[in-house]
């Protein structure tokens, strides 16, 4: 498996220590190896998206690093400069998952400050804290509405809050916007871009949107198909804040040029692997 | 920072007048019925041995209104017991079966056995252990009400989205938060599926109860009607035992919209 390396001759401005690594990471669910020897870092404070053909293993990354579940042995794993277990990670990461997965029976106030429950929080000053937030994240006035109550771009908002009320130093999304439609989406990229560099976290970001790869990321790391490493490191140095006309500047044309190659011939193979597999 | 887009959510309110147009609408149906009785009694001539007036019937109720406030009461404190203790027992017992694979697998079907005794033949054995006391109705309420609970109950616990319990443990839950928090109000919809028909069922069970002996309920009234063939108090009895009946069934499923305001969403 090729491994390319950016091919900016200049050293990655990389942070000293990583906050999260990961090394020689293999996962085998049965007889279908998801992941093999993938190897990745996030430094404190970066916005890492990652891009992939359907059926790479993202997902499979994101529970491993979420604490759901556990590598083949072998890798390494190692957090905040310390070997670690995935199962260590539980209660450490904030994770949103693909769907927003709000409760229906709490209103928005309460679904925002659920992990803060579960966390021992006390439950009257973890509310004030949501309510606190609620204007930065467009839903000032909906605290006591039900999720059914609300549109799609607002539900996900309401589980962005939920995420980012869990403060932890590392915060992964698995395609938060994927279910909304495009006009959506380009608000609430730049939103969020907007919280995070008031916030300052660290941001891993799946999806499978080239654009939305570039625009958000310092980084873009394009998998392999399956079984999923890492095909392609692209450091994306485009200034902040980003505007959203940045998508029609050359300069991104040609990242997006790069990876979308990258992500094709990835693409490709995985197809030509079905198609062999149906025959 | 994009702005909130406004969006008008429909408030739950309003909802008091369309209660009362259909509390209105039930009463008039309920009057159409007694307006017909009385009327197709009367027209067709209809012995009373059959079918006694309807006036008649509540004329009996309230000449001794006493002894059917004493009925209603004494039976209505057996349906609730029974039902309460077998609607908690049901759910405990699906949890601990969510929990524990091996002793669902040992004691479910012991579960069924014990569903196919018929419950008359229960009630002697129970009437024996717990003598004419109301606590030996509520044992029969009891056993008609877990069983279909704790079906219901675990198929609830047991369809929540997997994605939503990875979530509360990627958030570092507890099995006892996550059971809490997640499972049991995700239960609680199916497990009124169950209650509903327990609600009648536990009904059923105390006034049978009543028949191995005792000296007040619905179920004792009925019974004395019978041995004198008095078929104004059987219909007197029966019209009673309807109105506890549905009444405890409105309770519970007012209970329900209460508590799973949020309808069948996921």
């Amino acid at each position: 498996m090729l491994r390319h390396q950016d091919d900016a001759p200049a050293p990655a401005p990389e942070p000293a220590a990583p906050l999260i690594e990961l090394r020689g990471i293999d996962k085998t669910f049965g007889t279908v190896k998801a992941l093999s020897g993938l190897s990745a870092r996030v430094g404190r404070g970066e916005f890492v998206t990652v891009v992939g053909p359907s059926g790479c293993g993202k997902s499979t990354l994101f529970n491993i690093v979420a604490g759901l579940e556990e590598p083949d042995p072998g890798g390494a794993l190692r957090f905040e400069g310390r070997s670690c277990h995935a199962a260590d990670l539980l209660g450490r990461v904030s994770f949103m998952p693909q769907r927003d997965l709000l409760l229906p029976w709490r209103n928005v106030i309460d679904n925002a400050i659920l992990a803060l429950e579960i966390e021992g929080r006390p439950r009257k000053e973890a509310r004030a804290e949501a309510m606190r937030m609620l204007p930065e994240f467009g839903l000032a006035g909906f605290e006591a509405q039900y999720p059914h109550q609300l549109s799609g771009g607002m539900r996900q908002r309401v589980a962005l809050m939920r995420t980012f009320l869990f403060e932890r130093d590392l915060m992964l999304l698995d395609e938060p916007f994927g279910a909304l439609d495009a006009l959506t989406r380009a608000l609430m990229q730049r939103w969020l871009l907007d919280v995070w560099q008031r916030h300052r976290r660290t941001i891993l970001f799946i999806t499978h949107d080239v654009d939305e790869a570039i625009f958000l990321g310092d980084r873009v790391l394009v998998m392999t198909a399956r079984p999923g490493a890492l095909k392609l490191e692209q450091r994306i140095d485009l200034p902040r804040p980003r505007r959203p006309d940045l998508v029609t500047a050359p300069e991104f044309i040609r990242l997006k040029r790069t990876l979308l190659e990258a992500i094709e011939e990835e693409s490709l193979k995985s197809f030509q692997v079905a198609q062999e597999n149906a025959r | 920072m994009s702005a909130a887009p406004a969006l008008s959510a429909s408030p739950p309110a309003a909802g008091s007048g369309r209660l009362a147009r259909r509390i209105g609408g039930r009463v008039a149906g309920l009057l159409v019925v007694a307006l017909a009785w009385e009327g197709l009694v009367l027209l067709l001539g209809i012995r009373p041995f059959y079918l006694p007036r309807l006036s008649a019937v509540l004329a009996a109720i309230l000449a001794t209104p006493g002894a059917y406030a004493a009925g209603f009461l004494r039976t209505f404190a057996e349906t609730l017991v029974g039902f309460v203790t077998g609607g908690a027992f049901g759910v405990a017992v699906a949890v601990a079966f969510l929990r524990l694979r091996s002793l669902r697998e040992m004691v479910f079907p012991l579960f069924v056995v014990s569903q196919t005794i018929p419950v008359i033949a229960f009630g002697a054995l129970v009437v024996l252990w717990f003598g004419n006391t109301l606590i030996a109705k509520a044992v029969i309420a009891f056993y008609l009400t877990f069983f279909p609970v704790t079906v219901n109950a675990l198929i609830g616990l047991e369809s929540v989205d997997p994605r939503q319990i990875a979530l509360m443990r990627s958030f570092g839950a507890s099995p006892r938060q996550i059971l809490l928090r997640l499972q049991l109000p995700s239960a609680l919809p199916q497990t009124f599926v169950a209650l509903r028909l327990a609600a009648s069922l536990s009904l059923v069970g105390a006034i049978v109860g009543e028949w191995f002996g005792d000296t007040t309920g619905l179920g004792v009234l009925l019974l004395q009607a019978m041995y004198t063939e008095n078929v104004v108090a059987i219909w007197a009895a029966l019209l009673v035992s309807a109105l506890l009946g549905t009444g405890f069934y409105a309770a519970v499923a007012f209970l329900e919209r209460r508590l799973v305001f949020w309808g069948a969403e996921q």
